[in-house]
């Protein structure tokens, strides 16, 4: 009976049915998965261990938090919703700079939304281990995401969370970051002097202790010849303070920028004031209050001494 | 009637297990429980903390480079710095952040 009928009407409802069943397959399974773009594209093999190299928002308004950022920074967005998670990356002319992660505050309790400072490392789970030895604990478990690479979310021995970051895609080169972008980055904490021997034992840093006029200790934590980001004696009652990573966005013009966070609905943290590098810098938090920096940086290479 | 039946679950069971397997590789189940079909990176700080008062000299950001190093003899107010960490030379200049232009 099967000999009578001719053997591509036999096979082309059989393969039909197969390939539909395989690509509602895919399908699904692909779409299981959380795609974070690469930190590098095209992919390099150029790593700089003790960079900061991403940052994320986590906040309880995605849309409210776009609306803030682009406006003050020109930032455009890439929203990826899989699963549970609401995710938007921040491009700065075509660039990925960071992401914006929506979040619900558990009923009941009272947090304070925050940018999560991420570190450039060549192998997650070693610095992980490296770091609890050292006295920090995990904040989120180490995982892999296609395209980005190997993470994990830890507390230095003061509390200040951070991320390590072993990007599958390469580091990004070093260069002088561009308005809108990530320039620098402080570490706020009650002593100085520890959590620098901490980071430098677990991300091998080189340490440059300053000179300081207002009697706190100030640190850099320098790789490849480059500052990296300071570690500064919280000032203030240091029981009402908890150590924290700030990050700042390179501006053109601090007091202009103050000025528009306040009327998007911001609060002015730390008013504008010239810096160690001779330009200002404003600590200002978003609507939902998390503080971010803002510095300002002339190409000129005279130093301009802070008054 | 089953040599039909046959190569039917074959023709579509066949692909269909290749690409879960294929599947599977992608996603890591089965073979990395630690790859994220989730985001979970994000953390909320403790609410109710003091934020500035930064006064008078309180500097965090970088130099130009060369910026002057702590002295021994500097004294801070906020209680005994002894060093924990090594300090690098004091022959190698304070560094500055990255100043070249994108794509040099």
């Amino acid at each position: 009976m099967s000999s009578s009928i001719p053997r591509h009407r036999r096979f082309l409802p059989q393969c039909s049915s197969a390939l539909l069943l395989s690509l509602i397959c895919l399908s699904t399974l692909r779409a299981a998965s959380f795609e974070l773009p690469p930190l590098n594209s095209p992919a390099s093999t150029e790593h700089h261990v003790g960079k900061v190299v991403w940052a994320d928002l986590v906040t309880p308004d995605l849309g409210a938090a776009e609306r803030f950022y682009g406006g003050l920074f020109g930032w455009t967005f890439q929203t990826i919703h899989t699963g549970k998670s609401d995710y938007a990356v921040a491009l700065v002319n075509g660039r990925p700079v960071g992401g914006l992660f929506q979040k619900a505050i558990p009923a009941g309790e009272h947090r304070q939304s925050a940018w999560l400072t991420f570190v450039a490392v060549r192998d997650v789970d070693s610095v992980k281990r490296a770091a609890l030895a050292q006295g920090a604990k995990v904040v989120s478990d180490s995982k892999s995401y296609p395209s980005r690479g190997r993470q994990a979310v830890l507390s230095d021995p003061e509390g200040a969370v951070f991320a390590i970051l072993a990007s599958s895609s390469g580091d990004p080169p070093d260069f002088l970051a561009a308005s809108g972008e990530w320039i620098w980055s402080s570490l706020l904490a009650r002593n100085p002097g520890a959590e620098a021997a901490f980071y430098q034992q677990v991300l091998s840093y080189d340490v440059f202790d300053l000179a300081s006029d207002d009697g706190l200790e100030h640190v850099i934590l320098s790789s490849d010849d480059f500052a990296r980001a300071s570690v500064n004696a919280m000032p203030g009652d240091p029981a009402r303070r908890h150590a924290h990573w700030l990050n700042f966005i390179r501006v053109d013009n601090t007091v202009d920028m103050v000025a528009k966070v306040t009327a998007m609905g911001g609060r002015v943290l730390v008013e504008p004031h010239v810096d160690r590098h001779g330009g200002q810098v404003a600590v200002v938090a978003d609507p939902a209050g998390a503080p971010i920096g803002l510095m300002e940086w002339t190409n000129s290479d005279s130093k301009v001494e802070p008054k | 009637m089953n040599v039909m039946r046959g190569r039917w679950m074959a023709a579509a069971f066949g692909p269909l297990a290749l690409t879960l397997l294929n599947a599977c590789a992608v996603t890591g189940v089965g073979v990395d429980e630690t790859v994220g079909v989730d985001y979970d990176a994000g953390y909320y700080e403790p609410w109710g903390y003091d934020y500035g008062g930064w006064g008078y000299g309180y500097r965090v950001g970088p130099g130009r480079g060369g910026d002057r190093r702590r002295d021994d003899g500097d004294r801070h107010g906020n209680g005994d710095h002894s060093r924990s960490y090594r300090p690098a030379p004091a022959w190698r200049p304070t560094p500055s952040i990255p100043r070249g232009p994108r794509g040099r």
